[in-house]
C-alpha cells in the first residue's frame, strides 16, 4: 500500500503490451497457431503485470502534479501552466484491470476457437478495446481521458462490424456518427476547463477551480454539460441508450463481454472525474441522479419487451449501468463503494450470462426465444450456468449481485431518498422476470419433435465451459466474501469524497 | 457595439460551421453528405478551440532562441487550443475513414445511400 | 488601419461560411467533397492568421489530400449523384 512518488514501470506496460500484440496479430492475419500463442501469452502477461505491480504514479511529461498533502512538487513557471500528464495505479485500478485482463483472456480463447477467418484483425481489435478501458480507468488528466474515450468508441465500431450482419453495420454507423458529437463535446469541455484553471491535470484543475467566481459559473456549467454528455455516451446511459444497446446486442456475445467491461470502466472513471471536479456545483448530483434513474427504468422496460435473448441482455446491461451510476452520483462514501462494487459484479455476472448466450448460439443456431427451445436436455450445464447468472443479476443472496445491491439500497436510504431504494428493488425484480422469460423459453420449453433432428447445432468449444466455471467461481466468491472486493474499493471512495484532488 | 475583430469573426465562422454541420448530420438524407457535414462540424470545433486561445497582437507560442523568457507567457497565444486541435484533426480523419468504410459496406448491401432507407429497419 | 494579412483573414472567414453552405447544397457528391476541401484549406489560412502555424500546416495536408481523398474513394465505390 506504500505509494511511491516515482515513475512506475508497470503502467506503460498496460498500454504497450496491447498495442504491440495488436500490431503483431494484425500482421499474422490468419495463421491460427501463431495467433493463439501471441494472444494468450500477451493476455497472460497483462494479468501477471496487474497482479505484481505496486501502486503509484507515472508521468508522461516527467512532472509530478499535486502531492497527497496538497502542495506542488513541480511547477513550470516558464509557460505559466503545468502539463502533468499523469496515470495513477491504485487498488481500484488494480481490481478493474485484473478483471478486464482475465475477461480478455477468456474472450481471446473463445474467439480463437469460434472465428473462421480474419481472426488476427478481430483479436487485435479486442486487445485495443482492453487498452482503451485501461487508459480511461488509470488516467488523471483530461487529455488522455479524451483520447481514451475517442479511441475506445472507434474500436467499438470495429468490433461490432466483425459480425458482418446488417444490424451490426447499422449500429456501428450510428454509434460512430454520435461519437463525433460526444468527442467534440468532451474536447470543448476540456478546453474550457483548461482555459478556466490552466491545468490539464485533474488534480491541479480541482485545486485551481474558481468555484466562487460568479462570472465563470456559466463556463463551468457548459463544461459540466459537455462532460456529462460524453459520460452518457461512453457509458450508454438513458437518453441515448439505444445506440449502446444496439452495439451490445449486435456484436458477438463474447465480444460484448469486453465491450460492456470497457463501458463500465469508462462509466466509473468519467463519473468519478465529474464527481471530483463538479461535485460541489449546485444541481450536479441531481442531474446525475436523474440520468441514472431514467436509465434504470427505461433499460428494464425495454429488456422486458425483447424477444431475443441477446437483446434482452443488451438492455439489461444498460439498465444495470444505471445502478452503477446511481451509486456514484449519490456522492457518499457508501454510495460510491456500492457503485464501484456493482460495476465489478456487473462485469462478472453479465459475462456469465453472455457466455451462456454464446453457448445457446452454438446449440440453437440463434438466440431468439421464438425459434430456440428445449436446450436444457442437450446442454444441462449451460442451463445451470445461465440460471446462476440470472440469480446473480437479480440479486439473490448467495451470489455477488445481492451484496452490491444491498449496499446501494442502504446508501440511498442513508442519503434520505428511499424512492431510489425502491427503484433499485424494482430493477432487480424486473431483471429476474426478463431473464427468466428468456431462460424458460430457451432451456425448459419442450422442443418441437419434428425439428429436433434437423436443428443440429455447432459443436461448443470446451473452453467455453472452463471460462463459465471460472466466472461462476468469481461470482460466488464475491457473493460469500464481499470484503475481498470491497477492500480494493474503499480507498478510492474515501479519496473521492474527502480528498478529491488526490487521484 | 460589438467590435468586429478577428477573434469575434472567427467565433462566428466556427458557430456557422458547427450549426451547418449539426444540421447537415441531423437533417440530410444522404450518407456521404452526412459525412461531409461531420467534417464541417469537426472543423468548426477545431476553429473554436484555436480561437479560444488567440491573443490579440500576441506572438506564436514557439520558444525561439531570441525570445525573452519574461515576456513570453503574457504575449504568447495559449497553447491548449493547438495541443487539442492537433489530436482532433487526426481523430477526425480516422473517424471519417471508419464512416466511409461502413457506408461502402452498407451500400453494397442495400444499393442506396439514403439514410432513411438504409437505417429503416428490422430490429430483431 | 487594416493590413493585407487581416484582409486575407476576413476573406477566409467569409469563404469558410460560403464553402460550408455550398458544399451541402450540391447534388453532385464529388463537387461537394471538393468544396468541403476548399473550405478546409480556407480554415488552414485562418489558423495561420490566428497565430497557430503548426496547425495551419497540418490542416493544409489533411484538407488537400486526406479528407477529400477518403471521401472520394467512398464516392467511387458507391455512387456519384444523390438519389431523388
Amino acid at each position: 500500500m506504500n505509494e511511491s512518488i516515482s515513475n512506475l514501470w508497470s503502467i506503460p506496460l498496460f498500454i504497450i503490451i496491447p498495442i504491440l500484440a495488436a500490431i503483431l496479430l494484425n500482421v499474422l492475419y490468419s495463421r491460427k497457431r501463431a495467433i493463439s500463442v501471441t494472444a494468450v501469452v500477451s493476455s497472460l502477461a497483462l494479468i501477471v503485470v496487474s497482479v505484481l505491480s505496486p501502486f503509484g504514479f507515472h508521468w508522461f511529461t516527467g512532472q509530478p502534479a499535486v502531492l497527497p498533502t496538497g502542495g506542488y512538487t513541480y511547477r513550470a513557471d516558464l509557460l505559466g501552466w503545468n502539463l502533468a500528464l499523469e496515470y495513477y495505479y491504485g487498488p481500484l485500478q488494480q481490481i478493474a484491470i485484473f478483471l478486464a485482463s482475465v475477461l480478455l483472456l477468456f474472450v481471446v480463447l473463445i474467439a480463437i476457437n469460434s472465428l473462421k477467418k480474419n481472426t488476427g484483425t478481430y483479436i487485435s481489435l479486442l486487445f485495443l478495446t482492453f487498452m482503451s478501458a485501461a487508459i480511461v480507468i488509470m488516467v488523471n488528466d483530461f487529455y488522455h481521458l479524451w483520447i481514451g474515450v475517442e479511441i475506445g468508441s472507434l474500436i467499438v465500431a470495429g468490433v461490432v462490424l466483425a459480425t458482418g450482419e446488417a444490424v451490426s453495420q447499422k449500429a456501428a454507423l450510428k454509434y460512430t456518427f454520435f461519437s463525433a458529437l460526444s468527442g467534440a463535446g468532451l474536447a470543448i469541455a476540456l478546453a474550457l476547463i483548461l482555459g478556466v484553471t490552466g491545468y490539464a491535470n485533474i488534480s491541479d484543475a480541482i485545486i485551481a477551480m474558481p468555484l466562487n467566481d460568479a462570472s465563470l459559473a456559466s463556463v463551468l456549467y457548459v463544461a459540466f454539460g459537455f462532460t456529462v454528455l460524453s459520460w452518457i455516451y461512453a457509458g450508454g446511459l438513458a437518453p441515448i441508450h439505444p445506440l449502446k444497446a444496439d452495439v451490445y446486442g449486435s456484436a458477438f456475445p463474447h465480444a460484448t463481454i469486453l465491450l460492456q467491461t470497457q463501458s463500465k470502466l469508462m462509466l466509473v472513471a468519467i463519473g468519478l472525474v465529474i464527481l471530483r471536479l463538479f461535485g460541489t456545483l449546485p444541481f450536479a448530483k441531481e442531474v446525475m441522479l436523474s440520468v441514472s434513474v431514467l436509465t434504470m427504468m427505461i433499460g428494464v422496460v425495454m429488456a422486458m419487451l425483447q424477444t431475443d435473448f441477446r437483446w434482452t441482455l443488451a438492455y439489461l446491461i444498460v439498465s444495470h449501468s444505471g445502478l452503477v451510476t446511481l451509486g456514484i452520483s449519490l456522492g457518499t462514501v457508501q454510495g460510491i463503494i456500492g457503485g464501484l462494487f456493482q460495476a465489478v459484479n456487473d462485469v462478472v455476472y453479465m459475462s456469465v450470462l453472455l457466455l451462456a448466450c454464446e453457448g445457446i448460439y452454438y446449440f440453437g443456431r440463434g438466440t431468439s426465444i421464438k425459434t430456440v427451445s428445449g436446450i436444457a436436455k442437450r446442454a444441462p450445464w449451460l442451463a445451470v450456468a445461465a440460471i446462476i447468472g440470472a440469480f446473480a443479476a437479480s440479486g439473490v443472496p448467495p451470489f455477488n449481485g445481492f451484496q452490491s445491491e444491498i449496499i446501494l439500497i442502504q446508501a440511498s436510504l442513508n442519503y434520505g431518498m428511499p424512492e431510489l431504494a425502491i427503484v433499485v428493488l424494482m430493477v432487480s425484480v424486473t431483471t429476474f422476470i426478463a431473464l427468466f422469460k428468456g431462460i424458460y423459453n430457451i432451456f425448459l420449453r419442450p422442443d418441437d419433435a419434428p425439428q429436433a433432428g434437423e436443428k443440429q447445432g455447432m459443436p461448443v468449444p470446451r473452453m467455453l465451459y472452463v471460462c463459465l466455471a471460472a466466472l461462476i467461481f468469481i461470482t460466488i466468491l464475491f457473493g460469500v466474501y464481499p470484503q475481498l472486493a470491497i477492500n480494493f474499493l474503499n480507498e478510492a471512495a474515501l479519496k473521492v469524497v474527502y480528498i478529491p484532488w488526490v487521484p | 457595439m460589438i467590435e468586429l475583430n478577428l477573434q469575434f469573426l472567427s467565433f462566428m465562422a466556427a458557430a456557422v460551421l458547427v450549426v451547418i454541420g449539426l444540421g447537415g448530420m441531423l437533417f440530410l438524407d444522404n450518407l456521404i453528405k452526412k459525412i461531409i457535414a461531420f467534417t464541417l462540424l469537426s472543423d468548426g470545433v477545431n476553429l473554436a478551440l484555436v480561437t479560444l486561445g488567440y491573443v490579440e497582437g500576441g506572438i506564436v507560442s514557439i520558444l525561439e532562441p531570441g525570445t525573452s523568457g519574461a515576456a513570453f507567457p503574457t504575449n504568447a497565444v495559449l497553447i491548449f487550443g493547438p495541443g487539442i486541435v492537433l489530436t482532433n484533426i487526426v481523430i477526425g480523419v480516422s473517424t471519417t475513414a471508419v464512416l466511409v468504410a461502413v457506408t461502402m459496406v452498407l451500400y453494397q448491401r442495400y444499393g442506396t445511400l439514403k439514410a432513411s432507407k438504409v437505417l429503416k429497419g428490422e430490429r430483431k | 488601419m487594416i493590413d493585407a494579412f487581416m484582409v486575407i483573414a476576413y476573406v477566409m472567414v467569409i469563404g469558410i461560411a460560403i464553402g460550408a453552405v455550398a458544399a451541402l447544397l450540391q447534388k453532385d457528391l464529388l463537387r461537394a467533397a471538393f468544396l468541403s476541401g476548399a473550405e478546409s484549406i480556407a480554415l488552414a489560412f485562418l489558423f495561420q492568421a490566428l497565430l497557430a502555424p503548426d496547425l495551419g500546416l497540418t490542416q493544409a495536408i489533411v484538407a488537400t489530400v486526406l479528407m477529400p481523398g477518403i471521401i472520394i474513394i467512398g464516392i467511387f465505390k458507391t455512387r456519384r449523384h444523390e438519389e431523388e
